[in-house]
């Protein structure tokens, strides 16, 4: 391994990927392998939640990795490895939503079309309770519409709530992959909860009646 | 939007701050005692909670089992360019180019010291007496004539032939 100053030093010391990562910039055996094994499943996640759909997540998280690989040789240890990582990744999610938005597609997911797509909301709120499929419906369309609700902020708040709700990032962490100051991100953290609690606020009680348990292993 | 709590934006702010355990000092204390004394402000803070909470419904998606494979498969094209820029194949037609190179030059050894060897040599000039070189200049002098015509006295089998051949007028117009 190369020489490293003295604040990759430290860093590599306390963050374990980012000594991983400077492993992958010194073309060291199966460390790129460890870290894709170590992010996958959160980078996935987290395109998931930004863009809505698992095939095209899994491009994009993998379109992140091939890019971490390209520019590992240029890879210093300023910040946590996972700080490089998501900007990266937010990066390249907001021109895909940005695209998106400009020349809007059809969207051909199962919850926007068909039998099965979403209902209205007055089906769900005076649906009798009690019996376990309905429950169960309860629950599925509960999580069209939060995610509905997700789809509405704009491309930033949306950013912003996945890397703080899902990626347990504090301001500060979310502010540096968003290139924001800590300030704006309170702000925007603040408006997407506001958008967020009125977009659901005829779900949040359910008529009186206790919310469902969140789905386990999904 | 409906706000029934009567908060300005920074309050707003300070709020969903707290929630989230990001204000600390005299402006969490100050949020506190808001909420304290506004039961608007708390059924606000509360709507904000549970909307958050909501989003745990949200699925959380695992990368399907080829991910990896795809991925490593996807960087294993990229790594010869990255770190070997030759073409393949460079390096094993180099060791054969010197595989032929090195037997050119064997072989061209041996020829030349079996020829060497082989080869009878004249005694070296220094070796000679005066005497020795004068008795080998007249016997080269003397056989000149058989030294000219070595190659036709290659062909004949017997000097018997040649001295026939001599002889005889085989072709008629020799005179």
């Amino acid at each position: 391994m190369g020489a490293i100053g003295e604040t990759s030093a430290q860093l590599a010391i306390r963050d374990p990927d980012t000594r991983l990562m400077l492993g992958v910039r010194d073309d060291e055996a199966g460390a790129f392998e460890q870290l894709v094994a170590n992010y996958q499943s959160r980078l996935v996640g987290v395109m998931h939640h930004l863009v809505g759909n698992a095939a095209e997540a899994e491009d994009l998280a993998q379109e992140v990795f091939l890019r971490v690989y390209r520019a590992r040789k240029k890879y210093r240890a300023r910040c946590k490895f996972s700080t490089w990582l998501f900007t990266i990744a937010n990066n390249l999610a907001l021109n895909v939503l940005r695209t998106r938005k400009r020349r809007p597609a059809v969207s051909l997911s199962l919850r926007d079309s068909g039998p099965l797509g979403a209902r209205p909301a007055e089906q769900l709120v005076t649906a009798p309770s009690g019996s376990q499929p309905i429950r169960r419906m309860q629950r599925q369309e509960l999580t069209t519409v939060i995610r509905e609700a997700l789809d509405k902020l704009n491309e930033r708040q949306r950013l912003a709530v996945v890397l703080n709700k899902f990626e347990d990032m504090n301001y500060a962490e979310v502010a540096e992959v968003m290139g924001l100051t800590v300030k704006a991100v309170k702000s925007l953290l603040c408006r997407a909860r506001m958008n967020l609690r009125d977009a659901l606020k005829d779900y949040v009680f359910m008529d009186g009646q206790p919310i469902p348990e969140p789905p386990e292993g999904e | 939007m409906a706000r029934q709590a009567n908060l300005n934006n920074d309050e707003w702010a300070d709020l969903t701050a707290y929630l989230d355990g990001e204000l600390d000092g005299n402006r969490a204390r100050s949020v506190e005692a808001r909420l304290n004394r506004d039961p608007a402000v708390r059924a606000e803070a509360e709507a904000l909670q549970k909307t958050w909470q909501m989003l745990d419904y949200l699925p959380q998606p695992e990368p399907s089992t080829a991910f990896t494979s795809k991925t490593l498969e996807r960087v294993s094209v990229m790594r010869p360019a990255v770190a070997l820029p030759r073409p393949p194949g460079f390096k094993h037609s180099w060791i054969y180019g010197a595989g032929w190179a090195a037997a050119l030059l064997l072989a061209g050894s041996v020829g030349f010291t079996g020829v060497s060897l082989l080869s009878p040599r004249p005694p070296p000039a220094q070796s000679l007496t005066q005497s020795d070189a004068a008795a080998l200049e007249q016997s080269l002098v003397q056989d000149l004539r058989v030294i000219e015509n070595k190659r036709l006295y290659e062909q004949v089998e017997n000097i018997e032939f040649l001295k026939e051949l001599a002889q005889q007028d085989l072709f008629g117009d020799d005179g």
